[in-house]
């Protein structure tokens, strides 16, 4: 757990004006949305390459995933997501930030099943269930720890 | 599933959360009242070069593998990620927040499996 006295978030919330945009759990949350989008755009990058030889030395690297248009729009959704993410972890203990940024094992497969109808079978449920409840284990306790400052 | 393959599983998760502890440090770093550039600089490359190399190796066992394969081995990361952290930057959790750590990598490997 950070330090209260040391904590910036809690001087950066209180300066008004765009300070609510800078909440650090606001800034987690985008973060989630950016990794998945920029996660769904490489899957999609890397099916319409996987025929593509790559040079021996290189296999092991996706680098031919770079010709496809895809992959650079997976590039910019994960660059946004660095430039949040390091936000993130300078107000936040980063086994803390990267724990709930767990966040989106759930939002995928609960994205899909409500917007794309793809069914979520019991094991998959057991999983969603058990993150969640994860994420309430870790998030009470440090939500608890910066509401006493 | 190749022995090859598992392996390359296994340093990739290891390259980002490695780059993950760089960045931490290097943002540490920039909470200090005295903020030592070389050193925030040093350790933000050295995260974004280990996160560079986690982009490349999983987009190529994204090539090779169906998701299926892949997705369970995402559960190690957030149990590899704070216990780096707690080694390395001292980093201290409480028992409950071991305890959904651990719910939250046996559920990532679960919503991985299905």
């Amino acid at each position: 757990m950070s330090d209260p006295d040391t904590n910036p978030a809690a001087g950066i919330r209180s300066r008004g004006g765009w300070s609510w945009f800078l909440n650090p759990y606001l800034q987690l949350a985008l973060n989630g949305v950016l990794v998945a989008t920029g996660q769904l755009l490489m899957k999609v990058a890397a099916d319409a390459t996987a025929d593509i030889p790559a040079p021996r030395w290189l296999e092991v690297f996706g680098v031919t995933a770079l010709g496809s248009w895809w992959i650079w729009a997976g590039i910019a959704f994960h660059i946004g997501g660095f430039v949040n993410w390091l936000y993130v972890l300078r107000v936040m203990p980063v086994s803390i930030a990267f724990s709930l940024a767990s966040i989106a094992q759930v939002l995928v497969p609960l994205g899909a099943w409500f917007f794309l109808h793809e069914a979520i079978g019991p094991l998959r449920w057991g999983g969603i269930a058990m993150i969640i409840g994860g994420i309430w284990l870790i998030a009470d306790r440090f939500t608890r720890a910066e509401e006493a400052l | 599933m190749k022995l090859q393959l598992l392996i390359l599983i296994l340093v990739s998760q290891v390259a980002l959360v490695a780059g993950q502890i760089f960045l931490k440090h290097g943002m540490n770093k920039t909470n200090e009242v005295r903020k030592p550039r070389a050193a925030i600089a040093g350790n933000l490359a050295a995260g974004i070069v280990l996160l560079t190399v986690w982009f490349f190796l999983w987009l190529g066992l994204f090539q090779k593998l169906a998701l299926s394969y892949v997705y369970p081995f995402e559960g190690l990361s957030p149990l590899l990620l704070v216990i780096g952290a707690c080694l390395i930057l001292k980093e201290r959790l409480t028992v409950r927040a071991w305890m959904g750590v651990v719910l939250i990598a046996a559920g990532t490997v679960l919503v991985g499996m299905s």
